[in-house]
């Protein structure tokens, strides 16, 4: 371990927004492998589900709060990521960080990809939960009946 | 053709808009996703109201959103005015978009994204309480531009000192000028001549500083 670390060395820092169970275990796994990590959160009690190894720093707030984003240090975060359980939010701090922050990686998710249209020209990175069950399904299908043609 | 006006969001300043708007001969849709308050929306005449959720493109395009003119978003939170009024903009190319917010901070940022006219109740209240707690003198303000530039009605007292002294002669700051003065029934444009007289009722049009020119102009 290193104990006196040059400045220059910069580590990455990873702003998380939403502590439900893909935030938490996002952050977790971050900060795991040794990265710097702020996680976000409105309700205090959301930040049981981080390991009690959790590195990283806790902010009970609202983000879509200007003031708690700069509580959050949103300027030094090299990658925001927002995952609140309510799509609207997250388009809405996904977009505040990427114009008001000017954050070049912003990583979120949605569940009802009709909103879709809403994201675009922002370069905001998206993921879908419905989208990508729905490929793994197919394609687990898709195997399931290679495998029961091989038989036959 | 009637032009089409969709009101999302919102139960008590949807009662009163939509009256107001159908007066005035446009065809209104309102949508809200509290199945009561649809009920008693609907007691309205000539209103179209639709239940569900506005951030829903699928509700949107039930509310006709093709041919909607203006889509107003009225709901409490900033986040939902926020995702409605770029849904009608990018998704459905509805032409004006307003939204109420909450949060002053996030004016601008709500311009920025597009929204084509943003309205906080907080400015406006603030405001209005501010120069009624602090001006008496005014009967009327109205903001324009934004609230950068307002036009305040004010009335000269029997005891103000510029009662009978001409307009070059009182030390008005620039950003002031008077407009207009009303004077019993008539109403002139004044210039550097006219006289003050006790009872008199100038128009101002400011862009700063009009607490300052009020003081100027009504104090003993």
């Amino acid at each position: 371990m290193k104990l006196f670390s040059t400045t220059d060395e910069k580590q990455r820092q990873y702003l998380v927004i939403g502590a439900g169970r893909l935030g938490a275990n996002l952050a977790n796994d971050l900060s795991e492998r040794g990265e710097d990590v702020v996680i976000i959160d409105k309700t205090k009690s959301a930040f049981r589900k981080l390991a009690p190894s959790f590195g990283g720093m806790t902010i009970t707030g609202d983000a879509t709060n200007l003031s708690v984003l700069t509580e959050a240090q949103i300027e030094k975060a090299a990658v925001v990521i927002v995952v609140t359980d309510e799509d609207n939010t997250n388009i809405m701090i996904s977009q505040l960080a990427k114009v008001l922050f000017n954050k070049k990686q912003v990583i979120s998710r949605l569940y009802d990809p009709e909103r879709k249209s809403v994201y675009e020209d922002f370069d905001i990175q998206l993921i879908y939960p419905a989208i990508l069950s729905v490929n793994e399904i197919t394609r687990m299908l898709a195997t399931q009946k290679q495998i029961g043609a091989e038989i036959h | 053709m009637k032009k089409h006006i969709l009101l999302v969001g919102g139960y008590n300043k949807v009662i009163s808009l939509s009256q107001s708007l159908i007066k005035k001969g446009y065809e209104v849709t309102a949508i809200n996703h509290h199945y009561e308050h649809c009920k008693k929306l609907a007691e309205i005449p000539k209103l179209n109201v639709i239940f569900g959720d506005g951030t829903k493109p699928f509700v949107l395009e039930e509310a006709q959103i093709h041919t909607v003119d203006i889509a107003i978003a009225l709901t409490q939170k900033d986040e939902t005015n926020l995702v409605i009024c770029e849904l009608c903009k990018k998704k459905f190319g509805v032409e004006k978009t307003v939204s109420l917010i909450d949060d002053p901070k996030k004016i601008n940022f709500f311009y920025s994204m597009g929204v084509d006219s943003v309205v906080s109740a907080i400015n406006a209240i603030t405001s209005i309480v501010e120069q009624q707690a602090l001006i008496n003198e005014i009967t009327t303000i109205i903001p324009v531009g934004q609230g950068r530039i307002s036009i305040a009605e004010i009335k000269i007292p029997k005891m103000a000192k510029t009662v009978g002294k001409r307009l070059q002669d009182i030390n008005l700051p620039k950003e002031v000028i008077i407009g207009c003065i009303l004077r019993n029934e008539e109403s002139m444009v004044p210039d550097g001549q006219t006289k003050i007289q006790s009872g008199d009722e100038l128009i101002l049009i400011s862009s700063d500083k009009k607490e300052k020119a009020i003081k100027e102009l009504t104090g003993a």
